[in-house]
């Protein structure tokens, strides 16, 4: 098959069906850049969605959780190793992304004898500043972008995801606590869920209801912490003063 | 060139061959230091000092190095080897609880130690990556667990101590004082509160340094104190110049 082109593009392109196929009913992960850290949500289906990978490196994902936790083991072992052999400063996002995680998501993708990894996933670096935070939105076929407008989510649907995209960049502003945060990240999760239109779409300040078996994930990595390790998770509603 | 700095240095060494050293000139020692229970938690102090023979090679030296949020380690003996054996346990804790979503046992963590030590045999039995740490955690998973001090032989051997342990050159005078204490004591150390506890740690390194010349002295006079970190269920602070000062002074006044 591989010997003819067309025949290979024929593949790739059902593969990617496949995956997409398989991700129809997984819901959103965020993450956003603030004062007090990279504050991270996400509701799983008994199975977490929000992982600490290093001291100041956290991972959002969605997709089967066995994939899932491919990629997370895989950023946790490049991680540690690069921390141990170098430095813990030297363990970045650029690095950890573009030489360990994305060539391995994108030789997963295109190895067409074989099971693809059905993973959507975001990463979030802890600068010492937000300027310095650095947000990675990794896509199952190994493409990846930085986003640099302090907010970033990861879900199936490109379309959603960029409407999402659009209206939480609109919405957040300086001044909101992480609880306003997280408020605007659970309306965007729910809009994506019931697909409800982002055109006109208000705060709900009200936890909405996580149907399904869902649990809600929030996470911080916080700029505050004292010592190496800066991700906590956080017993939503009760966010740190 | 393949720019392997590593791979330049065995044609570059530092020392000509047949230049006359002698190996105690060479091997760093550690020492002293020691860990006691308090009413705030577990005290582990050290001193700063290290030497190679009769040379002070440091006096900077860190010597009580935390491990994760709820363990430390005190080293004595070779830095060299027990630097490396606390940052490789720093990497297996952290390791371990990021990728199977859970800490490490306290138990596990003090096996690990071991087997680090009893994988050092070679360069034990050689006499010159000699370790003999110690070792202080709390069961975090346990809400009713309360700190706990272990000491090392250095191929291995683990004990618990009941009230303190000590390590390192000076380690004699300490263990007397502080044997001495919890038996006559009033208060006795496990009794003492933080400040207290903190007097007596800079007071027992000044003692040891009476006696052990590979111990670096506590100079209040110059602001230099020992290392302290205080270990409790809140995690591990260290103890800031300020308090040591404040203690100090009251203590003395």
């Amino acid at each position: 098959m591989t010997e003819e082109p067309y025949r290979w593009l024929e593949a790739i392109q059902n593969r990617r069906e496949y995956i997409q196929d398989h991700l129809k009913g997984a819901t959103p992960v965020f993450a956003a850049s603030r004062p007090e850290g990279v504050l991270m949500l996400g509701a799983g289906q008994g199975q977490s969605k929000v992982f600490e990978v290093y001291d100041r490196h956290a991972l959002c994902g969605l997709g089967h959780p066995v994939d899932i936790e491919k990629i997370r083991q895989a950023a946790i072992e490049a991680a540690h190793l690069e921390g141990f052999n170098r430095s813990t400063r030297d363990v970045t996002l650029r690095r950890l992304v573009g030489f360990s995680l994305s060539p391995t998501l994108k030789n997963s993708f295109e190895q067409i004898f074989s099971p693809p990894l059905i993973v959507e996933s975001l990463f979030a670096e802890l600068g010492e500043t937000p300027a310095q935070d650095v947000l990675v939105r990794l896509h199952f076929d190994g493409n990846h972008h930085y986003e640099g407008s302090g907010v970033v989510l990861a879900h199936s649907d490109r379309k959603l995801e960029s409407e999402a995209h659009a209206w939480l960049k609109k919405t957040l502003r300086p001044e909101h606590t992480l609880r306003d945060v997280a408020d605007v990240f659970l309306t965007a999760w729910k809009a994506i869920f019931d697909r409800t239109s982002f055109e006109n779409l208000a705060v709900s300040h009200a936890v909405p209801a996580l149907n399904e078996g869902r649990t809600l994930e929030v996470a911080l990595l916080d700029r505050r912490a004292r010592g190496p390790v800066h991700y906590r998770k956080i017993d939503f509603p009760n966010f740190p003063s | 060139m393949n720019g392997d700095f590593l791979a330049l240095l065995p044609k570059n060494p530092l020392q000509q061959p047949g230049t006359a050293v002698n190996r105690e000139d060479l091997v760093l020692h550690a020492t002293t230091v020691f860990a006691f229970h308090c009413s705030a938690g577990v005290i582990m102090a050290g001193d700063h000092r290290a030497t190679a023979g009769n040379n002070i090679f440091s006096d900077r030296a860190e010597k009580i190095l935390e491990l994760d949020a709820h363990s430390m380690m005190a080293i004595a003996g070779s830095p060299a080897v027990a630097f490396e054996m606390a940052r490789t346990l720093q990497t297996t804790f952290e390791f371990y609880r990021r990728s199977q979503l859970q800490p490490m046992s306290l138990d596990a963590k003090i096996r690990a130690l071991s087997k680090l030590l009893r994988d050092n045999l070679s360069a034990t039995l050689q006499g010159f990556g000699v370790v003999a740490p110690l070792f202080a955690g709390l069961e975090t998973e346990d809400p009713a667990a309360k700190p706990i001090i272990q000491f090392y032989d250095p191929l291995g051997a683990q004990f618990e101590a009941v009230n303190y342990a000590a390590s390192g050159s000076g380690s004699p005078s300490i263990r007397s004082a502080l044997h001495y204490l919890e038996k006559w004591g009033s208060p006795r150390p496990r009794e003492m509160s933080l400040e207290q506890a903190v007097v007596l740690a800079n007071r027992l390194l000044m003692t040891a340094a009476e006696f052990d010349a590979a111990t670096g002295g506590v100079h209040p006079d110059r602001r230099l104190y020992a290392t302290i970190k205080l270990l409790n269920r809140d995690g591990i602070r260290g103890i800031t110049l300020e308090e040591h000062e404040t203690f100090w002074q009251k203590a003395e006044s």
